[in-house]
């Protein structure tokens, strides 16, 4: 019963999509929506090979115990600060007495300290590399998750009841966007760390990894939820809306069954871009110390190890910024590839509103 | 001593006369090391005048004179508040000798060695103009009780101060002055043969009758000293200016104190201690009170040694400590597992070699000093004794500071408790409050953790009662991390500060070491040296460490 979403959802605003000339657009009635979608984001070369590239990364990341347990034979977090490496002939150490961590040994050792040490308490930077990866891409998505569900719920509630609903959400959201939000990041990020957060039965414990992922959350909810109350603003005055209300559905058939499906390209592609966006900010605020916390590792934490060594081994910082790089820039060709795909039209865009890929606030 | 937030500073020189002395500051400078009575920092070579722009790594504790007690608050307070007896202004031993400040002349000592009486110098005025009157002296110490100080410990065996230390009410009848004649009378429960040391804290330093107590950090309450402290920002700097009444009236009345040559300082707290470096070596800051950190410490030494960066042995004791009164560590075995699996030779290469390996209470250095080791590094045993103990409780925090390199301290420390098979919870605390925050028995989940602890005075007792008697367990600002409370060893405590130091005391403190290593409240690792480090337009032979207060504030002078 539910309308076809791809003609109705976007006013018609520069005629036939000139990927899909005159042609296959009659054919696409059989097809679907969703498979043209897939056709067009294929014929994107850069979208694809960045997606794979992402793929690659995950598959790195979550190679992490094998790399661990069959290469390395250490954990992220065992400290070798005494241990010698046997490398030929040669005993190397992987820290001096003078506290200076072993470089990058590659395969010499068999694939042991094959990024060198992170630091003073010689800690394989290899395995906390692919380690941090998880923690990092773990924080961005489900932050991305829950800051995509709150939106959608808010962006519902605002954009179909509009009224005082709307006045109080679309505020509540406004406060939050004009506040600086690294700052506030931070503060929150430092207070919880050290005293935990408890809501009602949930409990966060100081130190774990969901503190971030809650200030995360807390802080990107309005970049999304208002341009999807935008959205569903447009959506609930269209033809299928009111022929849904004729049919005498409900507000949460109405919200969720008719509206929500004709947001879900909007959403993907926010979801994606999202991500990318959680990742730097989880980077700042673990470079600030107000992320994921000491032992564990995450690209954020690795760089703030590594930038004591800078002058010396500036390795430890480059390599984890490298993979944040190249993991943000593929979901955002990757975001803006399935966005061309989805909703050719569309101009919602995703700002890169946290800003704070460099710290400036901090004295570094 | 105080704990060292930082890592800190200074120091040490400390090593007083034991090691330092040798090594201080090359000779070619007469007022280096020179002392006291030469009134130091003037006549070196350097010039007149100038405002010094120092950085520290952290804001101090306290900025209050009564409450302060780490190595940055002490530093940063040292020219400021000067109390009836104050530390020669000297490096090495000769800075831990004690010589009379506000007061005329050394106490005379009658009753028993239980009484001392004391004449304030006439004519002493505090920055605000107020003249300074005896009886300030006993508000003080009044002050020092009814604010919780951590260093109130030191003064509870004047008679009637442990009654006030609870009632905070009535006065303290040992205490006797005369606003006229500026006498002072202190009279002791019993002999205490460290009091004159724990007079020249500056604990017991006069504030003006009426100064409030509570904290005073944002606004500290005028001093005598030839500096004051003005424009205090917490958690950002502060600035010293010219004390206007010094030259008026304070010098006068205290000739041989030390006037010191530059006109003030600014300080800015500069958290990353990388930047100091920098900041240090481009020029834009002439002083860094912390240490360089481990990551550039090799660098900086290799190329400023002799010229603008020297190294110093302190006096001092870092260590883990473990609440003996709750599980796991009331558990004698669990705190002797943990000394045997934490291995001081990794720890040194934490500290770029900033720290030498020891295993016990007192420091090298220290009177009462013999080496021993009764843990050396065995995981295998250290994991049979956990077995054996079988504690109940392995759910355990982890606390140190953010100060490089004891954050990576505590990672490394987090790490030896869970391969003991501990699930460890590690809270890296801002190196500003940290001593506060575990030094408050409220804090949930003080179970063991990092702290150091740099010699407040050349005499063991330093090392023992405010470190390990059951009389300094207390509610605020304890410095008794590890709740460690044994009456006989409280009661040799008291009995050995009762008497004079001399070499059948000194092994009775070398026994008490070891006695109180038999039941490992704390798991020692090592003692730290320090560095200063200079800009190349500061006169770096000429800054005097005491091994109390570090570096003095008039001894730094400007180049010519």
């Amino acid at each position: 019963m539910a309308i076809d979403p791809q003609p109705e959802a976007v006013p018609v605003a520069g005629g036939p999509d000139p990927a899909f000339p005159a042609a296959p657009e009659g054919a696409s009635s059989d097809r679907g929506p969703w498979y043209l979608a897939y056709k067009r984001f294929v014929r994107n070369k850069l979208a694809v090979s960045f997606l794979g590239l992402f793929v690659l990364i995950v598959l790195f990341v979550l190679a992490a115990p094998i790399w661990a347990n069959h290469v390395a034979h250490t954990g992220p977090n065992d400290s070798h600060t005494l241990q010698k490496l046997r490398v030929g002939d040669e005993v190397r150490e992987v820290v001096t007495p003078e506290g200076r961590p072993i470089g990058p040994q590659w395969f010499e050792a068999d694939g042991k300290f094959f990024l060198g040490a992170d630091s003073r308490l010689g800690r394989d930077e290899m395995v906390r590399l692919m380690y941090g990866g998880r923690t990092s891409l773990f924080i961005g998505v489900i932050a991305g998750l829950i800051t995509t569900i709150t939106a959608v719920i808010l962006g519902l509630l605002a954009g179909y009841y509009r009224g005082w609903v709307d006045a109080v959400i679309a505020r509540i959201l406004d406060i939050l966007w004009s506040l600086p939000v690294l700052l506030f990041g931070i503060a929150l990020g430092v207070s919880l760390q050290v005293g935990g957060l408890g809501i009602g039965p949930l409990e966060i414990k100081a130190g774990s990894n969901w503190i971030p992922i809650f200030v995360i959350s807390v802080f990107t909810v309005p970049y999304v939820a208002r341009p999807i109350r935008g959205e569903v603003l447009a959506l609930s005055q269209k033809e299928f809306v009111e022929a849904a209300v004729a049919q005498g559905a409900g507000p949460l058939r109405l919200m969720f069954g008719e509206i929500l499906p004709n947001l879900a390209s909007t959403l993907i592609v926010f979801f994606t871009l999202s991500i990318a966006n959680n990742m730097l900010f989880e980077a700042a605020l673990s470079f600030l110390g107000a992320g994921v916390q000491p032992p564990n590792s995450s690209w954020g934490t690795m760089i703030s190890v590594g930038e004591e060594l800078l002058t010396t081994q500036p390795l430890l910082a480059i390599i984890p910024g490298v993979m944040i790089m190249l993991t943000v820039l593929s979901l955002n060709i990757v975001g803006d590839g399935l966005r061309d795909a989805l909703d050719p039209r569309s101009k919602v865009r995703l700002e890169a509103h946290t800003g704070m890929v460099e710290p400036e606030g901090a004295s570094v | 001593m105080k704990k060292i937030v930082l890592t800190f500073l200074v120091v040490a020189f400390a090593a007083v006369g034991v090691i330092g002395l040798s090594s201080c500051g090359g000779g070619d400078d007469t007022t280096s090391g020179g002392g006291g009575s030469d009134t130091s920092a003037e006549g070196g070579e350097g010039k007149e005048g100038g405002i010094l722009k120092a950085t520290y790594a952290s804001f101090p504790d306290y900025m209050d004179p009564q409450l302060s007690y780490t190595a940055e608050g002490w530093t940063a307070m040292g020219e400021v508040y000067i109390p009836l007896l104050t530390y020669k202004h000297a490096g090495g031993a000769e800075g831990a000798e004690v010589v009379p400040g506000l007061a005329k002349e050394m106490p005379k000592i009658s009753n028993g060695e239980k009484t001392y009486t004391l004449f304030l110098r006439p004519g002493i005025k505090y920055s605000n103009g107020k003249p300074v009157k005896a009886s300030d002296f006993p508000y003080a110490i009044e002050r020092l009780f009814k604010v919780n100080s951590g260093g109130s410990v030191f003064y509870t065996s004047i008679v009637g101060a442990e009654q006030f230390s609870k009632t905070k009410q009535g006065g303290i009848p040992g205490i006797e002055t005369n606003d006229k004649t500026g006498e002072i009378k202190i009279t002791l429960v019993e002999p205490r043969g460290t009091f004159e040391n724990e007079l020249a804290l500056m604990f017991a330093a006069p504030v003006p009758k009426g100064t409030p107590n509570e904290d005073l950090s944002a606004n500290p309450p005028p001093g005598t000293g030839p500096y004051m402290l003005v424009n205090v920002k917490p958690g950002q700097g502060w600035e010293y200016e010219r004390n206007p009444e010094w030259a008026k009236a304070n010098s006068k009345a205290m000739p041989e104190y030390p006037t010191g040559t530059i006109d003030g300082a600014e300080v800015d707290v500069i958290r990353n201690p990388q930047t100091q470096v920098n900041d240090i070596e481009q020029g834009k800051y002439d002083w860094m009170q912390n240490p360089v950190p481990a990551a550039r410490y090799t660098e900086v030494k290799d190329k400023y040694e002799g010229s603008q960066f020297l190294v110093r042995d302190t006096i001092s004791t870092y260590y883990f400590w473990m609440k003996t009164d709750r599980a796991p560590f009331d558990d004698q075995k669990v705190r002797e597992a943990v000394n045997y699996a934490i291995d001081p030779a990794a720890l040194e290469r934490i500290y770029s070699g900033q720290i030498k390996g020891t295993q016990q209470i007192l420091p090298p250095g220290m009177p009462g000093y013999s080496k021993f080791e009764l843990y050396p590094h065995d995981m295998a045993k250290a994991k049979e004794l956990i077995k054996e103990a079988n504690p109940s409780d392995m759910d355990i925090t982890v606390w140190t500071d953010t100060e490089s390199p004891n954050n990576e301290a505590g990672e490394y420390y987090d790490g030896v408790l869970k391969e003991l098979g501990f699930n460890t919870t590690l809270k890296i605390i801002n190196a500003d409050n940290y001593f506060t925050v575990i030094g408050n028995q409220s804090t949930a989940n003080l179970d063991t953790g990092w702290s150091d602890w740099f010699q407040d005075y050349p005499h063991p007792n330093d090392f023992f009662q405010p470190l390990l008697a059951g009389e300094s367990i207390l509610q605020t600002n304890n410095g008794n991390f590890a709740n460690f409370d044994n009456p006989a060893i409280n009661k040799e405590i008291s009995k050995l500060r009762a008497e004079q130091l001399g070499p059948e005391q000194e092994s009775a403190y070398e026994a008490m070491d070891e006695e109180i290593m038999k039941e490992a409240p704390w798991a020692p690792y090592g003692t730290r040296t320090l560095d200063t480090f200079v800009a190349d337009n500061i006169e770096l032979d000429s800054i005097i460490y005491s091994p109390t207060f570090f570096e003095y504030l008039t001894s730094f002078e400007f180049k010519e």
